[in-house]
């Protein structure tokens, strides 16, 4: 008896002084957020991160926060994820917040494909997009001792017999696949017929290529650049518009494919903001834009600089999902 | 011995006062978030890397390195103390562990488990140090065919969990494939079994399934069927372990972390797979076989050992070729990318420093843990007696707090209640836990590899057994079913002949019942 | 006397449910759309044989029950086997959970966490009501402090946004 009544006791005691240790510890290895600079337009700033910790929506939300802090757009920015369903669960919180100007959602490539395989209730027409922060491209690749040595080959081939080219890349739907469905377009290759392995992730479709299991992958240039410049992948193209600087790959284009494809990620609000809400997200996303420390994030991560706002992103976004659209109804996914 | 010079180089760099209150600040922090369900080292090192950016590289990744195996034991802990999985690795761990903890032996299943880790982080760091180019060549040749025999091979364990009752132990398991269908079909993007719910679309997130059977059904269960009077406060018992259990514990080990590491170095994921490994392994080869359900310390040494070395193993595909094979590694490399490094092929030659400040700053993280969780284990053990009221409720808690946390999705929540009903109802009629888990874990992992290999084959059937390695794991798996049931055979004639029905019964596997 | 046969048998509801399950997989299994870029294998085989193995081993443990088995009921220190079961105690705990979710993103973590825990305890027999409520908002609180600012884990702050 007298040991169960002074248990609660002891263990709220514990757990005390255990809040206490972490906030100690806390206190000495946290950073103290940067001082604000310049007029504050927001009270309050939310970035929702439509992933779980550790990806890329993830990264680029807390990257945000952390040049946004520096800029002192808002009092306090946060971040909090809403992973799921390649984005549309966030998406559908996102278009549930109607009128929230203290709301930002990042979002990508991914989540308007996503849309159309998930059947998302929601899709990017129901937010405010804000504005398009940075681009990836993507990378063909064949292990280094394939008979491919350029994308002619490999084209020629698949149009040959489009089964016996099995190309490893992410999950269904995803970036990759749908960079598979819109060569295959170009091609003339039936997009039905495209042997698209997909796998979990970029480590897991690399380890197939470098073991010789497939015949060719198609992932970001940033996760197989590594193994590219070791010499134990050969990069066919490149899916961007222009050849890339310092990188000695031809682009999709000049392999005599009229086709580019960049993996953009950007920010949108929730719907019904007034014009001088949706202004001041806009603006705060120029300020972050402008900060030292959002351009040496760019350079550290590889990620390219695409700033667009407003109108201009607007009727990007529309394109896109016009294109992504499209290719995923070929390939049987949409 | 060049590597071991660069080790001893990376040791220098890693040891000052201040890394090693770096290293205890983060097994701190790892163990305190490690500690709830459904936050695993992945998440914690993710929850916890922001907090690491603001230090040189080489003290982030002693804190990040402490964080993780911190992460990865607190894991352990609750499962142990409190049958409550905190990730789906620990399960095996909660097995015994928890029977172990019931008896009044929490304090030595708490040290076997931080001792097991630390001879497995020690051995498999010194392995990811000396062989990892090696390890990885024989990694690679790995595909889809090679990864569905592994899986085959880690089903057939199965047959060490299912209890006593075959039929109870076989529903078991297809619900739990029942449950692993549901989501987006990883190949074509179909939902299946989702309806209509776009929050079921990723999937029953693995740990949700774990803690909901585990923890909530636990409390539902001892809700309807409350003993009233005179709860007996369970025996912390004596702290340390005595020469017997470091004699039963130390083989499981070992075995642990030579199943662990190579296999944590596969590009597939699957990180429970070397645990169920372990955990049947152990009960195969126990002197003691009756011992097992009922809380033999091998079967905690073992998994905890496979757990802590396929961590490890995890580094090589990602330090050697920059591989990101498993969520945890994922983020690793994120936090090298925050520095301006690439893992790859080129890390080793281009820094050096780097690398093996890294893997010293495991050794440290490793020793930490031992340093501060061996004298704690009676300490955590007494958290058994708090009242069964309070600690249920705490548990509840707990778990809906860290499975809320994970997605922060109200669906979740009540999948997991959904679940724990689930759970109370498999523990009213004696159907085991663990093969439900197992076969959420297994069904997704082995029918996407088939469907990769068939595709890649092009409907080939034959690439299944192709290889010597698919070969020989489709050969493993199938003595493993088959031993027993010949081995029970033989006896029960033998028993017929000797007219004693006595035999028999014990030589079911023993009740599992976690 | 019919009455406890039933009794005898409840287990015959979990073959029902095995074999609802089944058939739940398999007809929504039949609903799935194949896309035309078909693997060898398509998205519905391996729901198929689960559904299938569903319905075999329901009626394999119907049978098995008709005939008289039945699974041990785990055993452990804090349940009593000889009792009947106490649905008050199990819907308390469901209202407990329930009321936690439903309070999640109106009141916060915090007071939707004390009512569970409070929940969860009285349900399980903690007499001193006063006592538990004490105990459940001061580890509440503790606990939403702890995760939700140190750690960072992001918790619905409810009626205490902007002030904790």
């Amino acid at each position: 008896m007298r040991i169960r009544r002074s248990r609660p006791a002891a263990f709220v005691a514990a757990a005390c002084a255990l809040a206490l240790t972490l906030a100690g510890c806390g206190g000495a290895a946290g950073g103290g957020s940067g001082e604000g600079s310049g007029g504050v337009a927001l009270d309050r700033l939310r970035i929702m991160a439509p992933a779980s910790p550790g990806g890329g929506w993830d990264l680029t939300s807390r990257t945000a926060q952390q040049s946004m802090e520096k800029a002192g757009v808002a009092d306090t920015v946060e971040v909090f994820n809403v992973p799921g369903a390649g984005g549309t669960i966030g998406l559908s919180r996102l278009a549930g917040e109607r009128g929230n100007g203290n709301l930002l959602m990042t979002t990508g490539l991914v989540m308007v494909g996503a849309v159309q395989t998930n059947d998302s209730r929601h899709t990017l027409r129901d937010v405010t997009p804000i504005a398009r922060l940075t681009s990836a491209y993507e990378v063909i690749v064949v292990p280094a001792d394939s008979p491919y040595k350029n994308l002619g080959d490999l084209i020629a081939a698949w149009k040959k017999d489009p089964g016996s080219v099995a190309i490893a890349g992410g999950s269904a739907g995803g970036v990759d696949q749908i960079l598979a469905g819109l060569l295959a377009q170009k091609a003339g290759v039936d997009p039905t017929k495209v042997n698209y392995v997909a796998f979990s992730g970029g480590g897991q479709s690399l380890a197939a290529i470098l073991g010789g299991k497939v015949d060719a992958g198609i992932s970001g240039l940033a996760e197989y650049i590594g193994q590219i410049k070791a010499g134990k992948l050969r990069a066919l193209a490149v899916s961007s518009p222009t050849p890339m600087e310092g990188i000695d790959i031809p682009t999709i284009k000049q392999a005599g494919v009229d086709l580019s494809l960049a993996n953009w990620r950007g920010f949108v609000a929730p719907p019904g903001l007034k014009p001088d809400e949706k202004q001041a997200l806009i603006q705060a996303v120029e300020k972050m834009h402008g900060t030292e420390q959002w351009q040496q994030a760019l350079e550290k991560n590889n990620w390219k600089d695409s700033f667009t706002t407003g109108e201009e992103f607007k009727a990007f976004l529309d394109g896109e999902r016009k294109q992504v659209t499209s290719v995923l109804k070929d390939l049987g996914l949409a | 011995m060049d590597s071991l010079e660069l080790l001893l180089q990376g040791f220098a760099t890693a040891i000052s006062p201040m890394n090693l209150l770096y290293a205890l600040v983060g097994v701190t922090l790892g163990t305190a978030v490690g500690v709830l369900p459904g936050i695993g080292p992945a998440m914690a090192v993710a929850l916890l890397l922001p907090v690491t950016f603001t230090l040189d590289p080489v003290s982030a990744f002693i804190m990040f390195a402490g964080i993780y195996y911190g992460g990865m034991y607190g894991g352990s802990t609750t499962s142990i103390l409190l049958n409550t999985p905190g990730e789906s690795a620990s399960m095996m761990t909660a097995l015994e562990g928890n029977k172990m903890a019931r008896k009044g032996r929490g304090a030595q299943a708490l040290a076997t488990a931080a001792l097991g880790s630390f001879v497995a982080g020690l051995i498999a760091t010194a392995a990811l140090a000396f062989a990892a180019p090696r390890i990885v060549d024989i990694a690679l040749s790995f595909g889809p065919a090679e990864f569905f025999a592994l899986m085959m091979l880690a089903f057939a364990t199965v047959s060490a969990v299912l209890g006593g009752s075959l039929v109870r132990g076989l529903a078991s398991l297809a619900l739990g494939l029942t449950i692993g269908l549901i989501g987006i079909d990883s190949q074509t993007g179909q939902p299946r079994l989702t309806f209509g719910v776009a929050q079921l679309l990723n999937g029953v997130d693995v740990v949700i399934v774990a803690v909901g059977l585990f923890a909530v059904g636990e409390a539902l269960w001892v809700a309807s069927r409350l003993r009233q009077s005179g709860h007996g406060v369970i025996p912390v018992g004596r702290p340390w372990l005595n020469r017997s259990d470091l004699a039963r514990s130390w083989k499981p080990w070992l075995r642990g972390t030579v199943l662990g590491f190579p296999l944590g170095s596969l590009p597939a994921g699957g990180s429970e797979i070397p645990t169920f490994l372990s955990y049947s392994l152990e009960k195969r080869l126990a002197r003691r076989r009756k011992e097992f359900g009922h809380g033999a310390i091998e079967g905690v040494a073992g998994p905890e050992a496979a757990n802590n070395a396929s961590a490890t193993g995890v580094l090589v595909p990602l330090l050697t070729l920059g591989l990101p094979t498993s969520a945890t590694a994922a983020i690793i490399l994120a936090a090298f990318q925050q520095y301006g490094l690439q893992p790859g092929p080129l890390l080793f030659d281009k820094d050096p420093v780097l690398v093996w400040g890294l893997i010293a700053s495991m050794f440290i993280g490793n020793a930490m843990l031992l340093v501060l969780n061996l004298p704690l284990a009676p300490v955590w053990a007494r958290v058994l007696k708090i009242p069964r009221p309070y600690l249920y409720a705490g548990i509840v808690l707990f778990a809906a707090l860290g499975v809320y946390a994970v997605n922060a999705q109200l669906v979740d929540l009540v999948v997991l209640f959904v679940l724990g009903a689930l759970g109370a109802v498999m523990r009213r009629f004696g159907v085991p836990l663990a093969p439900a888990v197992i076969g959420v874990i297994l069904g997704p992992l082995a029918e996407r590899q088939l469907r990769r290999a068939l595709a890649i084959s092009q409907g080939d059937y034959t690439v299944l057994v192709d290889s010597p390695i698919s070969i020989g794991l489709l050969g493993v798996a199938a003595l493993m079913l088959l031993v027993p049931v010949v081995g029970r055979f033989l006896r029960r004639r033998i028993d017929r002949g000797e007219q004693t029905g006595s035999q028999e019964r014990a030589e079911a596997p023993a009740g599992e019942e976690p | 006397m019919n009455n406890e046969w039933l009794r005898g048998r409840a287990e015959l509801g979990l073959a029902a449910l095995v074999v609802l399950i089944g058939g739940l997989v398999l007809v929504n299994t039949a609903t799935l759309e194949t896309p035309a870029t078909v693997n060898v294998v398509g998205p519905r085989v391996f729901p198929t044989v689960v559904g299938a193995v569903l319905l075999g081993i329901g009626v394999w443990l119907g049978i098995d029950v008709l005939r008289g088995g039945h699974g041990e009921p785990d055993a452990g220190e804090d349940v009593d086997l000889s009792r009947p079961s106490d649905w008050r105690a199990v819907a308390s705990v469901g209202a407990a959970f329930f009321t936690h979710v439903a309070l999640l993103r109106i009141t916060g973590w915090l007071i939707a966490g004390a009512v569970l825990f409070w929940g969860v305890a009285v349900a399980l027999g903690a007499r001193r009501w006063l006592r538990a409520a004490g105990v459940a908002i001061v580890l509440s609180t503790v606990v939403y402090l702890v995760f939700s600012h140190l750690l960072g884990v992001s918790l619905p702050a409810g009626v205490f946004e902007g002030v904790l």
